[in-house]
């Protein structure tokens, strides 16, 4: 079996026209046409003459999620979204940046996406692994069942198996590629601060240059502020120009969160985000 | 030439702080290589004050905060734990080595706790030696921090 991506194309199509002319939303988030077929952007459908030029094929990786907090609130969404920007609109919604009644989720099932850059499929290695949307209204195309289930955080065991020297030297390495294009933020669906703390004058909280300690301090507080609210779309990996394995960061952070408040970011609607909530029994273990 | 530490202590005004206090007060011995800040409650920390403190030059730091349930806000220093120790995971992630963060509850009525945290903690950094990884080379004259 494989994920027939003309056919999701068609339904997303003919949902949004649907939609549209009902005028039961104001925008459609999906995907467009680009410079080529590998390179399918992010598009919003206005009107249902815009809809035509909606694509949906394995190029489609980014996270439209992303897009829903530049609407004012009270603006009602079509979103179309794969598992895990599914878990995105969840967490958003957990923050209260967007209700769930303006929102209309359109879902789509789907496996063996590949990145645009590398031609690699995106996999277990770099997101979550999941392949059906946790949360949708509408689900276009069929439940995807019998796909191998490997844990997203089997990637890690390498590197927590390096030694504190090694480990160090690798980030350094990595992060002292950043050229701070800030990809990473813009693709990012839960980076939606303005400003961002990097951006701050008073106080300033790192260099703003492309240097490492400027570098460290802006990744490492990044990683921070993601904690518990990373959803694992890899989509910062992707956009990064200079190929910084961020994933790997975001990924450890979102298996100790797992491990210490046993909930993990995205997954439903009634939780909290883990570092906004407390536990009585949390125990003092946990900063051991 | 023997290495002294340097190390930052972000204290809560009402318990670890005071509980500083009353180790001066009672005169009891610890190391002076801890710098004191002190903030109204272990919530206030940014944990980028933690990176931060460890770019500046820091060797190690050390948090205190009330007893969990005895914070004068209720609930601060619930919340305070579970984002520190993220904050630890990464560190320790990144490569410094976990021992030069510390999160410790003293209570105001606990001078003789604190004097002992202190050293402790100082003999462990010390036993770390000075911290390299994080370190700016050439530090920003004050103004322009
Ligand atoms: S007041 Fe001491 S930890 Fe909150």
């Amino acid at each position: 079996m494989s994920i027939n991506f003309k056919q999701i194309e068609e339904k997303l199509k003919s949902e949004a026209t649907k939609l549209l002319e009902e005028g039961k939303v104001g925008v459609v988030l999906a995907y467009g046409k680009g410079y080529d077929e590998n390179h399918p952007l992010p598009f919003v459908a206005r009107k249902a003459s815009d809809v035509e030029n909606i694509v949906f094929n394995e190029y489609c990786t980014a996270n439209m999620a992303r897009y829903i907090v530049r609407y004012p609130r009270g603006t009602k969404i079509a979103i179309a979204v794969k598992a895990a920007d599914s878990r995105a609109v969840i967490q958003l919604i957990q923050e209260d940046k967007v209700k769930r009644e303006d929102l209309v989720i359109l879902g789509i099932p789907a496996y063996g996406m590949k990145n645009a850059k590398t031609g690699e499929v995106v996999d277990s290695k770099t997101t979550c692994g999941m392949y059906n949307p946790v949360i949708y209204d509408t689900l276009l195309g069929e439940e995807v069942h019998g796909q191998s289930v490997v844990s997203p955080y089997d990637v890690l065991a390498e590197y927590e198996a390096m030694d504190k020297e090694a480990r160090w030297a690798f980030w350094k390495k990595e992060l002292d590629k950043c050229i701070r294009c800030y990809a990473c933020r813009k693709a990012c669906p839960m980076c939606y601060c303005d400003p961002c703390f990097i951006d701050q004058n008073k106080p300033k909280w790192g260099e703003k240059s492309p240097e490492s300690h400027g570098n460290l301090m802006y990744h490492l507080t990044r990683f921070h502020h993601l904690a518990g609210r990373c959803i694992d779309c890899g989509e910062c990996s992707r956009a990064c120009p200079v190929d910084i394995p961020l994933y790997l960061f975001h990924k450890k952070v979102a298996k100790d969160c797992e491990e210490m408040f046993g909930q993990a970011a995205g997954m439903s609607i009634e939780d909290k985000p883990a570092l906004v909530n407390f536990r009585v029994e949390d125990s003092d273990k946990i900063l051991e | 030439m023997d290495f002294e530490p340097k190390i930052l202590g972000i204290a809560c005004n009402w318990c670890t702080y005071t509980g500083a206090d009353l180790a001066g007060t009672t005169r009891l011995q610890y190391p002076q290589n801890l710098r004191v800040v002190r903030v109204m409650c272990s919530s206030r920390i940014n944990p980028s004050f933690i990176f931060r403190a460890f770019q500046l030059g820091a060797d190690g730091v050390l948090v205190g905060g009330c007893h969990p349930g005895d914070c004068h806000y209720n609930t601060g220093n619930l919340y305070a734990r579970r984002r520190l120790a993220v904050t630890r995971k990464i560190l320790e992630f990144a490569g410094i080595e976990p021992g030069r963060f510390r999160v410790e509850w003293i209570s105001a009525s606990e001078g003789n706790k604190f004097a002992e945290v202190v050293t402790e903690f100082t003999e462990q950094v010390r036993n770390l030696g000075p911290q390299t990884k994080f370190k700016i080379e050439q530090l920003p004259t004050p103004e322009k921090i």
